[in-house]
């Protein structure tokens, strides 16, 4: 549905999206994760229509961006007026959509009532908590209906229950059909909402691909602990040729070298006949593929 | 005392990072009192106003007239127009008639007829007419001070020649001739001098009279030195012998002339501080990424800045309506009775002052250097264009700055249509001058707007 091929985008001699290529189908859920100033938020501007890129094009359904109502976007600030209420905030941002009327109000007030905002409708959002303000901020990027959602951490700063509040919303659109690009730095949240992932960083997508097809990218570098019994002893002189292996008051302690796949090592595992309840093992995590990926120095 | 310290050392590294406060501190004051003393002509030689247009028909043969003619030209304060153009550009003189029309159109606010009958055969003394525009009181009294200085300056020979034309008529030419012939000779004979020289001096009229002037120097008893009493001996004197009518010729209906004078620069004011105001809002939703929000949705940058612009302009109308019908309220003055009138010209001083706000939000980097810039160009604004003070008496390089100015050319609007009665077609120029600011302004906002940082 959304194509974008070899977008580059600069900030003078910054360049913020070096050559990113990447197509979105209808109904994904895509996470967009990458450290701080990768360029997440120019890519999702892009889509939006706020800028336009050096080189390159986006397009939506084969055509080039033009219709606005067909996007929905969240900044990454609270873009909302908040010495005005809730409901004026949510109409206003409705009627620019061009809704009017009986509609527009039924809307305002189903939004609302979906991030559980109802009650306090009327009351200045500046006395909203940052988590009320979160919900509200998504909520109105919504009220039009749009095909796709352009989700720019949107879950920055807020609470647990916020935070669920926010996934749980945004999971049931996403099985309503709703396309949607979610951009966080948070690991867990791609890890849980996000059917496909691309991470990003100085401005170009490293990988790509659904979790597991990720976690498979990550060469297996953590130790694996197992019992030293006779019935372990034949995969453990197996291993030993592969690793390194010590033995400790009878427990294996398996080292793998750079580059060891851990299906390799379930796979010989398997074949042994040793169930893989004896393996202790911190399992890849999409953490340690974005360490691994973007590195462990500091970003802006 | 450390911490104290340190504190005074966080003060002084958050002040020199803001370059606007740091201009706001030492550049502005300095500029803006450079620009003060030069309006309140301060430090200057020739303070006083200078090039005030005023109007002169003269339409008396006598060589007298034509003298005072010359004295008034030599007034640095006044800028003599004796010509009338015509619209095809060739120019004839002046006649009271043409006067009061060109002094509704606020042409020149003031102007002296000297009558035919300046010195009349059958009575003693000088007949003078002043017309006026009162519009701007300090003007006026500054105006009529100096035409005062010189009309009497001038007197003594005007005088002499009025008690030579009485005295013919009382005894006829021969006899005249032979009075001042034997008179000539007596002085002659007496302080040894030329008797034709005596005798021309007299029947010019030049015989001494002035001497009078010197009255001046010996203020009434009790009259405080330097107030304007101290001139009050001469003018008794004088005020028997010339004869000034003085006639107002616009503003005479006006219910509440002190009120109504001042009320325009006053409002000018207050709009622009209050648009400016807005104009800090520009950042507020920038900051908070509400033009991200807006300009993703199926909005346009310029509809954007024309929403702002509609707003700030329909701020400054209502605004400006209620000062002048509070203005109405607490002094008497006639604002219902000019209301579409004045409307329209309140649109259009408020579509001037908006787009200046709007150029302030467009070329500040940030909220404070815009409010900084604001206070400054405002005072500057309202000091130059006279808000304050008449501008005829600033020095010429800021009288034509003033031209410039949004405030100059409102006030100027306010006081025709509130002082003046003017129509909508007497109001053109001025409309479409202050319509033209707000476009040039407001283009130049545009452009800044998409060049610089708040849409990025
Ligand atoms: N308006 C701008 N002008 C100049 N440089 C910019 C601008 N916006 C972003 N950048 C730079 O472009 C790079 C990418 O920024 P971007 O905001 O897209 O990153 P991000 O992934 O959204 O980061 P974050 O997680 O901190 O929001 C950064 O180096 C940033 O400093
Ligand atoms: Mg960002």
């Amino acid at each position: 549905m959304l194509s974008l091929q070899a977008v580059t985008k600069r900030y003078g001699a910054l360049t913020a999206l070096d050559g990113v290529s990447l197509d979105i189908a209808r109904g994904e859920f895509f996470g967009l994760l990458g450290p701080n100033g990768a360029g997440k938020s120019t890519l999702m501007s892009l889509v939006a229509g706020l800028r336009s890129p050096e080189a390159g094009t986006i397009t939506l359904d084969g055509r080039p961006l033009a219709d606005r109502t067909a996007l929905g976007f969240v900044p990454q600030s609270i873009a909302l007026y908040e010495d005005l209420s809730a409901e004026q905030n949510l109409s206003l941002f409705g009627s620019l959509y061009g809704l009017r009327g009986r509609e527009l109000q039924a809307r305002v007030t189903a939004a609302l009532e979906s991030v559980q905002l109802a009650d306090r409708r009327r009351d200045p959002v500046k006395t909203f908590s940052g988590g009320m303000q979160r919900r509200l901020n998504l909520v109105a990027a919504l009220l039009h209906e749009p095909k796709l959602l352009l989700c720019d951490e949107p879950t920055v700063g807020v609470d647990p229950q916020s935070r669920n509040a926010i996934f749980d919303f945004l999971e049931a659109r996403a099985r309503a059909g709703l396309t949607i690009i979610y951009s966080t730095h948070y690991m867990e949240e791609a890890t849980r909402l996000c059917s496909r992932i691309g991470i990003i960083d100085h401005g170009r997508i490293l990988a790509l691909g659904n979790l597991d097809e990720l976690l498979t990218r990550l060469p297996f570098e953590d130790e694996i602990t197992f019992p030293a019994t006779p019935a372990t002893a034949p995969f453990a002189a197996q291993l030993a040729g592969q690793g390194a292996l010590t033995t400790e008051e009878g427990t294996h302690c398996f080292r793998p070298p750079a580059g060891y796949k851990l299906s390799a090592f379930f796979a010989q595992a398997e074949s042994l006949d040793l169930p893989p309840r004896l393996f202790t093992s911190h399992r890849p995590t999409l953490e340690a593929l974005f360490l691994h990926l973007t590195g462990r120095t500091l970003r802006e | 005392m450390r911490t104290i310290l340190t504190l005074i050392h966080k003060d002084f590294s958050l002040f020199i990072r803001d370059k606007a406060s740091v201009s706001l501190t030492f550049i502005v004051p300095v500029a803006l009192i450079y620009v003060f003393g030069q309006v309140f002509g301060i430090n200057r030689k020739d303070t006083g106003p200078s090039g005030i247009p005023f109007a002169v028909v003269n339409a008396s043969a006598n060589p007298a007239a034509g003298q005072l003619l010359n004295a008034l030209r030599a007034e640095s304060a006044f800028k003599v127009v004796t010509e009338f153009k015509n619209p095809d550009g060739t120019t004839r003189p002046l006649t009271e008639d043409d006067l009061r029309p060109l002094m509704k159109q606020n042409a020149f606010r003031f102007a002296l007829v000297i009558p035919a009958d300046l010195i009349a055969e059958k009575r003693f003394g000088l007949r003078l007419r002043i017309l006026s525009n009162p519009r701007n009181d300090i003007e006026t009294q500054t105006v009529n001070g100096i035409l005062q200085k010189v009309i009497f300056s001038n007197v003594p020979e005007l005088l002499g020649q009025s008690l030579q034309s009485r005295a013919r008529d009382l005894v006829g030419q021969p006899q005249l001739k032979d009075f001042n012939a034997r008179i000539a000779r007596t002085v002659a004979d007496t302080f040894g001098v030329d008797a034709a020289v005596v005798e021309r001096d007299i029947a010019d009229g030049n015989f001494g009279l002035r001497r009078l002037d010197q009255l001046e120097e010996t203020p009434p008893a009790g009259a405080a030195t330097g107030s304007p009493a101290s001139t009050t001996t001469r003018q008794d004197v004088f005020s028997q012998i010339v004869k000034i009518e003085t006639e107002q010729v616009v503003g005479q209906d006006v219910k509440a002339p002190a009120a109504t004078r001042v009320v325009g620069g006053w409002a000018m004011m207050f709009l622009l501080f209050a648009l400016s105001g807005s104009a800090t809002s520009v950042f507020d939703e920038k900051k908070a990424g509400l033009y991200q929000r807006l300009l993703a949705a199926p909005v346009r940058r310029s509809q954007i800045l024309l929403g702002k612009f509609c707003w700030g302009v329909l701020v400054g109308l209502v605004q400006l309506v209620t000062l002048f019908l509070a203005g109405q309220l607490m002094f008497g003055i006639n604002i219902t009775g000019h209301l579409p009138t004045l409307a329209v010209l309140c649109v259009a001083a408020a579509a001037a002052c908006t787009a200046f706000g709007m150029l302030l939000a467009a070329i500040a980097p940030t909220p404070q250097a815009a409010s900084g810039l604001a206070t400054f160009l405002i005072l500057m604004m309202s000091a130059v264009g006279g808000a304050w003070f008449p501008i005829s008496f600033m020095p010429d390089f800021i009288q034509t700055i003033a031209k410039f100015t949004i405030v100059y050319w409102s006030m100027e609007g306010f006081a025709q249509v509130l002082w003046a009665g003017a129509s909508l077609t007497d109001l053109l120029p001025i409309l479409g001058i202050l319509t033209a600011i707000a476009a040039g302004v407001m283009a130049i906002a545009v452009w800044r707007f998409n060049r610089g940082t708040i849409f990025g």
